[in-house]
């Protein structure tokens, strides 16, 4: 019996190991089984986690969907808000930020002229322009009634004389039904 | 990759077995991720009516005489007390005082006055002209406020006003809207 042979026959149990084609003796095959000394680049992305969490994401955003689109708010003006609202609509809006008056975003005049008065009066500027945009309306959509909604978008801190003057000009240039933007107040109890 | 296996697939039939194709799914539900927040809106913004007594243009059917309506006029000039006013015309109908406690609401300086919400309830309640849910009339309120009053003050006095809320049919489609159709008073 060789040597070997007998040595095998004593050690029964062999040092665990890789074992398949170590036999052939080429350099390039030995390191081809043996991985090259390198763990395997390859990975599994777990896709399902990941699925899952897109599904979240996408239910979330569903439900917070709003159809009805949003209207631009200037950064400096803070709206009031309220419990009893109702949903926008489409309107030209009149905002007034600071002593400055837009009407969609065009100056229409300042506040500075009333609040030197003290009183109520007309804003000319603004009245011109509502009414230039009731003419272009009853001339883009000829036999139907003016709806006559303006939204006022008013920083909380504007005094009521510029509000009532404000509203008072919107409604002497033909828009007699006037809305206040203001936030969603949550009912209580609701 | 996911797949359904369910065995099968011996003895020379077709493998039952199948590859769900995961990636196309992913890049349907990135577009649609990526759309939805485009499109989310993160503020709610509503509005609040109010309506200027203007008149309307002439009608053929023109009433001789036009019997003047109950309107409510919410005075709020004084520092410590609303007071209501039921109207007719000239001619006061009733005087109701109402204490002016201010409840905040949130942490943005937002407030509410519920004392005012809850008593004007009752008064149209018991006052209140148009209920009927066909009736396309509205009662008015007269707000008068001082020149100097914040705006966030005079919404907060509006938004009491309209806490009342009565039916409405137009169109086939009844809703709930306020009872009253506000305006401002000139003085």
């Amino acid at each position: 019996m060789s040597e070997k042979a007998l040595s095998r026959f004593r050690q029964p149990i062999s040092v665990p190991g890789r074992r398949l084609v170590h036999h052939i003796p080429l350099p390039f095959v030995l390191k081809k089984v043996t991985g090259g000394g390198q763990r395997s680049v390859n990975q599994e992305i777990p896709l399902i986690p990941f699925i899952d969490f897109l599904l979240c994401i996408v239910l979330f955003l569903l439900a917070s969907f709003s159809a009805t689109g949003e209207l631009p708010v200037d950064k400096n003006v803070q709206l009031p808000k309220a419990e009893n609202v109702l949903d926008m609509t489409d309107a030209p809006i009149v905002a007034v930020t600071g002593t400055q008056i837009l009407v969609d975003g065009t100056a229409a005049g300042s506040t500075r002229t009333i609040e030197e008065a003290n009183r109520l009066q007309r804003i000319d500027e603004l009245f011109n322009i509502l009414k230039n945009k009731r003419e272009l309306w009853k001339q883009v959509n000829p036999g139907r009634a003016f709806p006559g909604i303006a939204v006022l978008q008013i920083d909380r801190r504007v005094p009521a004389l510029v509000v009532k003057s404000v509203f008072q000009t919107a409604a002497m240039s033909g828009y007699p039904s006037i809305s206040f933007q203001v936030g969603r107040l949550g009912k209580p109890g609701g | 990759m996911a797949g359904i296996d369910v065995g099968g697939g011996h003895g020379g039939k077709r493998s039952l077995n199948h590859e769900i194709p995961l990636i196309p799914f992913i890049d349907f539900l990135l577009c649609l991720v990526a759309f939805l927040l485009v499109t989310a809106v993160w503020t709610q913004m509503a509005r609040i009516n109010a309506n200027a007594k203007v008149p309307g243009p002439p009608r053929d059917d023109e009433p001789d005489e036009i019997k003047p309506e109950k309107e409510l006029h919410v005075e709020m000039r004084g520092d410590r007390k609303f007071q209501l006013v039921w109207k007719e015309g000239a001619t006061v109908v009733n005087t109701i005082d109402v204490e002016k406690k201010q409840v905040d609401v949130g942490s943005e300086g937002d407030f509410r006055y519920p004392a005012l919400a809850e008593k004007v309830a009752s008064e149209w309640k018991s006052s209140g002209s148009h209920r009927s849910p066909s009736d396309t009339k509205f009662d008015r309120a007269v707000l008068h406020t001082d020149n100097s009053t914040p705006f966030s003050e005079v919404i907060a006095v509006i938004d009491a006003v309209y806490t009342p809320q009565r039916d409405f049919t137009f169109g086939g489609k009844t809703e709930k809207v306020p009872a009253f159709n506000l305006t401002f008073a000139v003085n």
